[in-house]
């Protein structure tokens, strides 16, 4: 493939200095997800960094400055499109890095340097931009049927308020308990709540960020907040981490300024609350259960206190920790849209979950991310460990009183 | 093969340079063209600051990760430091007073250096924790290896008249060359030294940078989400 354009082109300074500062230590490998489930050095950050490099070199190095780029070999390129896309995008290998390579974001954009090259995306990953084009969510499923099968006919939406609830797409298609377990919740808080009608809360661009797809991604992100800011909306509560951290850390610059509200993930809100005094949880759980932070939540954005503060909250709970927790969790598995692709990686990873929460003995798995709720279930289908899932906002939604409900 | 030697330092020394303007150059384009897109950077601190200066200096980040490997690498790169100290010596026609300051602890240095890296190589080799080795790193490690035995060869049993080792470098700095050592042992390590220059990685330049940047975003963290 002979190469014209060069390989930094969609790297910021800073990671033209991240690639350069791997020192190949490959310590990021005893704390990668895929590397426990394949063992494949091959698709490890350090080659992925170290192929990359050679590619830079292609286009910038010396010899291509005095003869001229020559020719990269196509299936190197191929190999290392492979590896950055079977990447969960957990980012542990950076949390663990001894320099402290904000991998989180640097394996986006090098994948969206594989998008622009042709190599990437990888299988279904592809399909993403036209599906959301067509019905605002990367499913591809009718906007009809994004709240309707799990709203509770109990609870109302506010026309204009002061909060706003985002479902997001994988919770309102593939996560119902967790969605619905929200919004229940967010009722029996008591303050008014909106929500965008159906057709009009599209993706939050997430999938098409993290899978190098950024064509979209500006009018996308316009459109939300324009409906949001539309109905005087202050507080933006999600539950989904991925769409969280978008909102939080992107949305500002695909929209150009600062956003007109605040972003917080439900447990911040809920946790807020209970603390306030406006949600209280009256019914007690005489169980151990285990909990899970979303690599997006808690490395991403840095929300790991306030779901334990919920949990604690509950009374009669025990809640204990997985070895690797906070900044340091483990990957479920589903993470960096890698799951619709290599799904027999995130199905291994899942059961990994599902071992250690096994063997600690927990009643109970608690998750806060819809894509983990979706592949952990998945995981144990069929598997012969098996434990209890729930999402946070589903358990709490079952403990609080009918009265609190309406 | 004086003649030799003094060529190739001269066509590594230009290597050196090519390189490191190379690399400054990718990142002046970088910095030059309107970034495709850039997330909002992570504000500076005094605190951040002062928290990558440890990074640097301690290994901090490695120490957190593996204490058994941040052992060896940390006594490794201070007795590599101590001992290139140690080394300016043949460099200034005149030696500073600072430089003589690390004389002796360059040299005791310079008994660390080679035991430090062995260290590395079984951790490296040996360790069941251990899941990656870079070539070039075992390179590296194994080059550095044979460059320090060498030298601790020349500073104990075969003793290298120093004079003559600092005629031969001010020869080649002021490009009035002079007559190469007498000594198959310095030849090798002269040789070697050349050989590592160009394999010496720029990560030594761009860590300590990347490590501000991991404090900054690491500070910042907490305000993503939270109330500022």
């Amino acid at each position: 493939m002979k190469n014209k354009r060069s390989f930094t082109e969609e790297l910021s300074p800073k990671q033209v200095l991240e690639l350069d500062a791997c020192t190949q230590c490959g310590e990021c490998l005893k704390h990668c997800p895929v590397q426990a489930v394949t063992g494949n050095a091959a698709v490890s950050p350090p080659e992925k960094i170290r192929m990359f490099r050679e590619f830079i070199r292609s286009t910038d190095g010396l010899k291509a400055r005095l003869f001229g780029t020559g020719k990269t070999d196509r299936k190197l390129l191929e190999d290392f499109a492979k590896a950055v896309y079977e990447c969960t995008t957990c980012g542990a290998c950076g949390q663990n890095c001894p320099v402290g390579i904000f991998t989180q974001r640097l394996w986006p954009m090098l994948r969206k340097e594989m998008v622009k090259r042709g190599l990437g995306p990888i299988g279904v990953q592809a399909d993403m931009p036209q599906a959301i084009m067509n019905s605002g969510n990367p499913y591809d499923k009718p906007a009809s049927e994004r709240y309707k099968p799990w709203f509770p006919e109990n609870v109302r939406v506010a026309e204009r308020a002061d909060i706003a609830y985002y479902a997001g797409c994988t919770g309102a298609y593939e996560a119902q308990p967790m969605v619905r377990g929200d919004v229940v919740v967010l009722n029996a808080i008591g303050a008014p709540f909106t929500m965008l009608p159906p057709e009009e809360e599209v993706c939050c661009g997430f999938p098409l960020f993290i899978t190098g797809q950024h064509d979209l991604l500006e009018d996308l992100v316009k459109r939300l907040v324009a409906g949001y800011e539309a109905r005087g909306v202050k507080t933006l509560v999600c539950s989904c981490p991925c769409c969280v951290n978008i909102m939080s850390r992107d949305w500002p610059a695909f929209y150009g300024r600062e956003l007109p509200f605040t972003i917080r993930h439900i447990t911040q809100f809920v946790a807020g609350a209970i603390k306030a005094g406006t949600l209280r949880i009256t019914k007690e759980l005489r169980e151990t259960v285990i909990y899970h932070d979303p690599c997006y939540l808690s490395r991403g954005v840095g929300v790991i206190e306030e779901p334990r503060d919920v949990l604690r909250s509950i009374p009669g709970v025990n809640v204990i920790e997985f070895e690797r927790h906070g900044l340091n969790s483990r990957c479920c598995g589903s993470g960096g849209a890698a799951r619709k692709v290599y799904h027999e990686n995130a199905i291994k990873m899942g059961r990994q979950t599902i071992d250690e929460a096994v063997a600690k003995k927990a009643d109970r798995l608690i998750l806060s991310c819809p894509a983990c709720y979706a592949k952990v279930n998945e995981a144990m289908r069929g598997y012969e460990k098996q434990i209890r899932i729930t999402d946070i906002m589903e358990l709490v939604s079952g403990l609080i009183t009918e009265q609190e409900k309406k | 093969m004086g003649t030799i030697l003094i060529i190739a330092a001269y066509g590594v020394y230009a290597a050196f340079w090519i390189r490191f303007f190379l690399h400054a150059l990718l990142w002046w384009k970088a910095v030059a063209r309107p970034a495709s897109f850039a997330g909002p950077a992570p504000p500076s601190s005094v605190k951040a600051c002062a928290l990558s200066v440890r990074d640097v200096v301690l290994f901090w980040r490695l120490l957190m990760v593996n204490p058994a490997l941040w052992f060896g690498e940390w006594v490794f790169h201070v007795s590599f430091l101590l001992v290139v100290l140690r080394h300016l010596r043949f460099f200034f026609s005149t030696v500073p007073e600072w430089v003589w300051w690390f004389q002796i602890p360059g040299l005791i240095a310079g008994y660390v250096l080679p035991l430090s890296l062995v260290y590395i190589l079984i951790i490296r080799r040996f360790s069941v924790q251990e899941k990656y080795s870079s070539p070039v790193n075992m390179v590296l490690l194994v080059l550095l290896l044979a460059i320090s035995s060498l030298g601790l060869l020349m500073s104990t049993l075969f003793m290298i008249d120093v004079v003559m080792v600092k005629l031969f470098i001010q020869g080649i700095l002021s490009f009035s060359w002079a007559v190469v050592p007498d000594s198959l042992l310095f030849l090798l390590h002269f040789s070697l030294v050349l050989v590592l220059v160009p394999l010496l990685p720029t990560h030594i330049l761009t860590a300590p940078l990347v490590m501000l940047e991991a404090e900054k975003r690491k500070l910042a963290l907490p305000l993503v989400m939270h109330e500022k």
